[in-house]
Order: structure tokens, then C-alpha cells, then sequence
């Protein structure tokens, strides 16, 4: 565990209002509604680990619904033309954001990773493709190895 | 009448590539061209061979990060104005920032005003 200030009362609101009424939330019809306790949906997972001075992951979860929300609200494009990879996508930007600002808060030097994201419990890593994989089984249950190469985008 | 630039918007996301694009438009900078580069690598390249007029880039990026860009650029001799968009706005980055030959770091969330605010003096 890493000693150091921890966030401020509202400091993580603060940043996510901000985020909302930036892209989200132009109009401030919308707004992004805190609650004092809510079941977490996990259908989409995405975070940005933080390593230095200050060492700590920030994790986005969300249901598909919310995550192709916030795709089609980022893209500008209809929920009906929103795709797997932008929710992927959308979803890891959200992350860093956030990461980025909570990263500024907390003590420095500090490195942000790249985001990763998991959609129903399958991993991606957006700009990475496969290059090598592996599954077997040890003692009946499965096992599986996968190396990602982080790549230039193919496609605009 | 605007002399139409070039821009060059390097970030590992399309959707912040996509907003970016769509705030340039907001903050009245509609009539420049606007190209784009996936990872540093990419925009390394596409100032080399498309010559840009300004940089709009993202810190954190595969292949070479933003600042990496930004260094090797100038040990190549080109000064194109560059400024980062980045989710990491620290006293340490904007340093670090600046002493590589940034022009400006704008963090996100960002605003229409904000890149106004940025882009003013070498778009207006």
C-alpha cells in the first residue's frame, strides 16, 4: 500500500461532472446522477493503472447499456451505429480520463498506463492485436495464454 | 478570410480523435484540414510526410508517446507547433512539456473555449 493523501470528498464527482458537461452532458439535460449505494453493473470494465510516487488503478464499470451510451454520445453517432470497438474504445477513454485527473491529484512522478478494457468478462486492449496464443488444460480445468502487440489503428 | 491549415490530431483513441475533431469545429476552426495519427509512431511519420502546420497530440500513445514525439522531432530539426491534449495536466508534464517545445498542454475534459484560448495565437 502506498502512503499518500487520498481523494478529497467529491474530488472523483468533480472530475466526472466535469467529463459529463464536456462531452456527455452538453446540454445538462442528462447529468451523470450520484448515488449513495448502487449494485455495480459489470458487463463493461475498463482501467488505468497508476505506477510511481503514487500507485493504484482506476476502473470504470458499467452496463452494455450505459457504455453504448456513452459511445454514441462521444461519437455523435446513433445507438443503432455504435459498435463493439467503440464501446471498447469509448469506454478506455472514460477511464483515462478520469485516471488522468485523479492521477493528477495524487503525489508525483507518476506513470498512467494505456487503458484496458473487458466487455463481458473478454479482455481487449484497444490499438493491440493477438500475435500469439495458447489454450490447454491442467487438471481438467482451462488454461489460456495470449501476447498482444500494441499496433497502429488499420482502420479510420 | 482563413488560410486553410493543416492539423495533425495524434491519439490512440478514435473517439477522442472524433472529439477533437468535432471541438476544433466548435471553437470556429472549421476550415482546416484535419488529418490523423493512431499511435506516436503514426505521427511521427505524418509530420514528416505531410508536413503539417500544427500538432494536436495525446501524452500517453503505443509505439512512442506524445513527448517521445515531440523529442524527436526536434533532434530531427523540425519545429512544427505542437501542443498536447492529454487526460494529465501535473506542474511535472507541463515542464516537462514545455521544455521539449510545446506550445501549450490542454487537459481533458476540454472545452470549445479552451482550445480557443490554446489555438487563438497560431490559428486565428
Amino acid at each position: 500500500m502506498t502512503a499518500g493523501p487520498i481523494l478529497a470528498d467529491g474530488d472523483l464527482l468533480a472530475i466526472t461532472e466535469q467529463i459529463w458537461a464536456s462531452y456527455l452532458d452538453l446540454d445538462g439535460a442528462s447529468p451523470f446522477v450520484p448515488l449513495s449505494s448502487a449494485e455495480p453493473a459489470l458487463d463493461v470494465h475498463a482501467s488505468v493503472s497508476v505506477t510511481g510516487a503514487w500507485r493504484g488503478h482506476i476502473l470504470v464499470t458499467c452496463s452494455m447499456g450505459a457504455a453504448r451510451n456513452v459511445a454514441g454520445a462521444l461519437l455523435g453517432i446513433d445507438l443503432d451505429d455504435v459498435t463493439p470497438e467503440d464501446v471498447s474504445d469509448a469506454v478506455g477513454e472514460l477511464a483515462n480520463i478520469i485516471g488522468g485527473n485523479v492521477k493528477s491529484l495524487m503525489p508525483e512522478p507518476s506513470a498512467l498506463s494505456l487503458p484496458v478494457v473487458l466487455v463481458d468478462g473478454n479482455v481487449g486492449f484497444p490499438s493491440a492485436i493477438e500475435v500469439g496464443s495458447l489454450v490447454g488444460e491442467w487438471l481438467g480445468e482451462p488454461i489460456a495464454v495470449q501476447v498482444l502487440e500494441s499496433t497502429a489503428e488499420k482502420d479510420k | 478570410m482563413t488560410v486553410p491549415m493543416k492539423i495533425l490530431i495524434a491519439d490512440d483513441s478514435r473517439v477522442m480523435r472524433q472529439i477533437v475533431t468535432r471541438t476544433l469545429r466548435q471553437a470556429g476552426y472549421d476550415d482546416h484540414d484535419v488529418i490523423e495519427a493512431a499511435d506516436g509512431r503514426q505521427a511521427f511519420d505524418a509530420v514528416v510526410n505531410e508536413n503539417p502546420d500544427l500538432v494536436l497530440s495525446d501524452w500517453n500513445m503505443p509505439e512512442m508517446t506524445g513527448i517521445e514525439v515531440l523529442r524527436m522531432l526536434r533532434a530531427n530539426g523540425v519545429e512544427v507547433p505542437f501542443g498536447f491534449v492529454t487526460s494529465e495536466g501535473t506542474a511535472e508534464m507541463r515542464n516537462t512539456a514545455e521544455e521539449a517545445g510545446a506550445i501549450f498542454l490542454i487537459t481533458k475534459p476540454f472545452t470549445a473555449e479552451a482550445f480557443r484560448d490554446a489555438l487563438d495565437p497560431i490559428l486565428g
